[in-house]
C-alpha cells in the first residue's frame, strides 16, 4: 500500500497522509535556523503547562487530565512502571519512559495529538484502541514532531504514550476546526 | 511457552524447497528462534529504548517500512529505505550496497552498532545488552536454552544470532504468484498474467530473477548523487558509483515507498526509473503482476507477531 496526502486541513501546513490502523511515521527533521509560526489550533504548543503523566488508567483519570488545546510538557514514568489499557503496538524498552493521561471530547470531530518526539501514542476508550486517520509531521522547524490524527465521539478517553527516549515530553490534544 | 532446549528446528517449507543455508556456529533450535522473535520487538536493543528492529521492520508491511527514510534513535538521518525481510535466509548479499555483509548475523549488528548512519545508536553501549536483558530473569532463561554451549550468554554475538535465526524463518513462499508457479493457472488473475508476460519480455526478469525475483547484483538506474554513492562507498571505484544491489520483489506492493533512497512514492514510479520504453498500456499489468507477488499469509502469520507472552508470562 502506499500513502496518499490527504486533503486535510491545508491550513496547518504540515504533512499528513491517510493511514491504515496504528500506522504511525517517523521523519528526518529539517535543519531551522527559526522557529516557524504555528496555526491557532496548534498556537499554545510553545507555552505548555506542566503534567505528571500517570502510571495507568485510573490514574489518568484522577490525575492526569488534559485540557484539549492545551499545550503540556508531560513528565513521563520509567517504562517497567507503567501498565497500558491496551499493549502499545510499539512498547518502549526497560530504559524508555512512557505514561497515560486522560482528556474528554465534547464535540465529536476530528482531534489530533501532537507530540514533541516520535514517541509512540494511542488512543483508547472502553479497552479499545481508535484508529488513527491520519498521521505526519508538524510544520517545519515548529517543534512537533509528529501529529496523529483521530475521528472521535464525545466521550472520556485515555491517551497513552510509549517508547520515549527521555522523561519529558511536549504533547498537545485538540479538536480541529 | 519456552521452548526446550535443543528442540531441533522443523522448517515449513512447501516441497521441493530446500531451507536457506545456515552458519555451523548458529544451528537453527526452537528455543533460538523464539528468543530471536522475542529480540526483534525488543527496543532494549537500542541506546535509549525507542527502537525495537520491528520499529522499522514492520510485518504488515512486508517487514518493510512506510517512511522513505528513517532517523535514528538521536536523530541523525536515515540514509537509505528499509528493505523488506521475506525469505531474507536465502539472500546472497544483505544490504543494497554493501557485498562484505553476506550473513544474516552480521547484518544485525548493522543497525545495533552502525556509525553511518546512527540507527539503533548501541556503539560504545555494548555492556547495556547484558545489563538490560540479562535484568530479567525470563531472558536469562532464554539465552540459557538457546545458547547451552555459551553458557547463555548475553552479549551482541547471542543477540545477533538469535536475531538471524528468527529472521530465517521469515519464509514467504504462498503469493498468488507462487500458487500460479506451482501449476494453479487461475492463481493469477488474467491481468495479473499479461503483466508476468511482460515482466519477461521486457527485460524485468533479467535482474529481478529467481524465485525472490533479485539477482543480487549491483547496477545503476539513475546518476550517482554524493550524499549516497552505493556500491562505490565500499569498492572504492569510480565505476561503482550509484551502483545498487537488485531488491527482491516479495510483497513489494506493500513495502513503499520504493527505491534505495525511498523516493519513488510509487510503483509506477518506481518502474518508470527503470528506463525502459514503456507503453502506458503496460503499466496496469505490471502492477496486477507486482501485486500478485503479495502473501497475505506472510504479512498476518502470528509465528512473526510481536510475542504476548514468554516464560508463560504476559509481556
Amino acid at each position: 500500500m502506499q500513502f496518499r496526502a490527504a486533503p486535510l486541513l491545508p491550513l496547518l501546513a504540515a504533512t499528513l497522509f491517510a493511514v491504515p490502523a496504528s500506522a504511525q511515521m517517523d521523519h528526518d527533521q529539517p535543519h531551522c535556523a527559526a522557529l516557524s509560526e504555528l496555526p491557532a489550533p496548534l498556537a499554545s504548543w510553545r507555552t505548555p503547562s506542566a503534567l505528571q503523566a500517570a502510571v495507568d488508567r485510573k490514574g489518568a483519570a484522577a490525575r492526569a487530565m488534559l485540557t484539549p488545546g492545551q499545550a503540556v510538557t508531560a513528565a513521563l514514568r520509567n517504562t517497567p512502571d507503567v501498565a497500558y489499557s491496551v499493549r502499545p503496538a510499539k512498547p518502549g524498552g526497560s530504559v524508555s519512559y512512557g505514561g497515560l493521561a486522560s482528556f474528554t471530547v465534547k464535540e465529536a470531530g476530528t482531534w489530533r495529538v501532537a507530540l514533541g518526539s516520535g514517541a509512540w501514542v494511542d488512543v483508547v476508550k472502553d479497552g479499545k484502541t481508535a484508529v488513527s486517520v491520519a498521521h505526519g509531521h508538524g510544520p517545519d522547524c515548529s517543534g512537533i514532531r509528529k501529529m496523529v490524527d483521530y475521528s472521535l465521539q464525545p466521550g472520556r478517553y485515555t491517551l497513552q504514550i510509549a517508547a520515549n527516549g527521555e522523561d519529558k515530553l511536549t504533547l498537545l490534544v485538540t479538536r480541529l476546526p | 511457552m519456552l521452548a526446550a532446549a535443543g528442540e531441533p528446528w522443523r522448517w515449513d517449507l512447501p516441497a521441493g524447497v530446500e531451507p536457506p543455508l545456515v552458519p555451523a556456529g548458529n544451528a537453527m533450535s526452537a528455543a533460538k528462534v523464539e528468543l530471536g522473535r522475542r529480540l526483534f520487538y525488543d527496543a532494549d536493543l537500542s541506546a535509549n529504548g525507542t527502537l525495537a528492529c520491528a520499529g522499522c521492520h514492520e510485518q504488515k508491511r512486508g517487514f518493510a517500512d512506510g517512511n522513505a527514510m528513517r532517523p535514528g534513535v538521536h536523530g541523525d538521518p536515515g540514509r537509505r529505505n528499509v528493505p523488506g525481510l521475506a525469505n531474507v535466509g536465502w539472500l546472497p548479499r544483505l544490504t543494497a550496497a554493501d557485498p562484505t555483509i553476506t550473513s544474516l548475523e552480521a547484518q544485525a549488528l548493522v543497525p545495533m552498532f552502525g556509525e553511518h548512519p546512527v540507527e539503533m545508536g548501541m556503539k560504545g553501549l555494548e555492556a547495556e545488552l547484558p545489563r538490560r536483558l540479562g535484568a530479567d530473569a525470563c531472558y536469562r532463561r532464554m539465552f540459557a536454552r538457546a545458547f547451552p554451549e555459551q553458557g547463555g550468554r548475553i552479549d551482541p554475538g547471542t543477540v545477533a544470532a538469535a536475531l538471524a535465526a528468527f529472521e530465517r524463518t521469515l519464509i514467504s513462499l504462498d503469493s498468488p504468484y507462487d500458487r500460479f508457479r506451482a501449476g494453479h493457472i487461475d492463481a493469477l488473475a488474467a491481468e495479473a498474467q499479461q503483466g508476468f508476460g511482460l515482466f519477461k519480455t521486457l527485460g524485468c526478469s533479467v535482474c529481478h530473477a529467481g524465485r525472490d525475483l533479485s539477482d543480487a547484483q549491483y547496477y545503476q538506474l539513475k546518476p550517482a548523487e554524493p550524499r549516497d554513492t552505493g556500491l562505490a562507498e565500499k569498492t572504492s571505484r569510480a565505476e561503482d558509483a550509484g551502483r545498487f544491489r537488485t531488491p527482491q520483489l516479495r510483497n513489494v506492493a506493500v513495502t513503499g515507498p520504493w527505491w534505495h533512497d525511498g523516493s519513488a512514492r510509487t510503483l509506477e514510479d518506481a518502474i518508470q526509473r527503470h528506463r525502459l520504453a514503456l507503453p502506458t498500456a503496460s503499466i496496469p499489468p505490471l502492477l496486477a503482476f507486482l501485486g500478485s507477488l503479495t502473501d497475505q499469509g506472510f504479512l498476518t502469520d502470528p509465528r512473526f507477531a510481536m510475542p504476548d507472552r514468554a516464560c508463560g508470562r504476559k509481556l
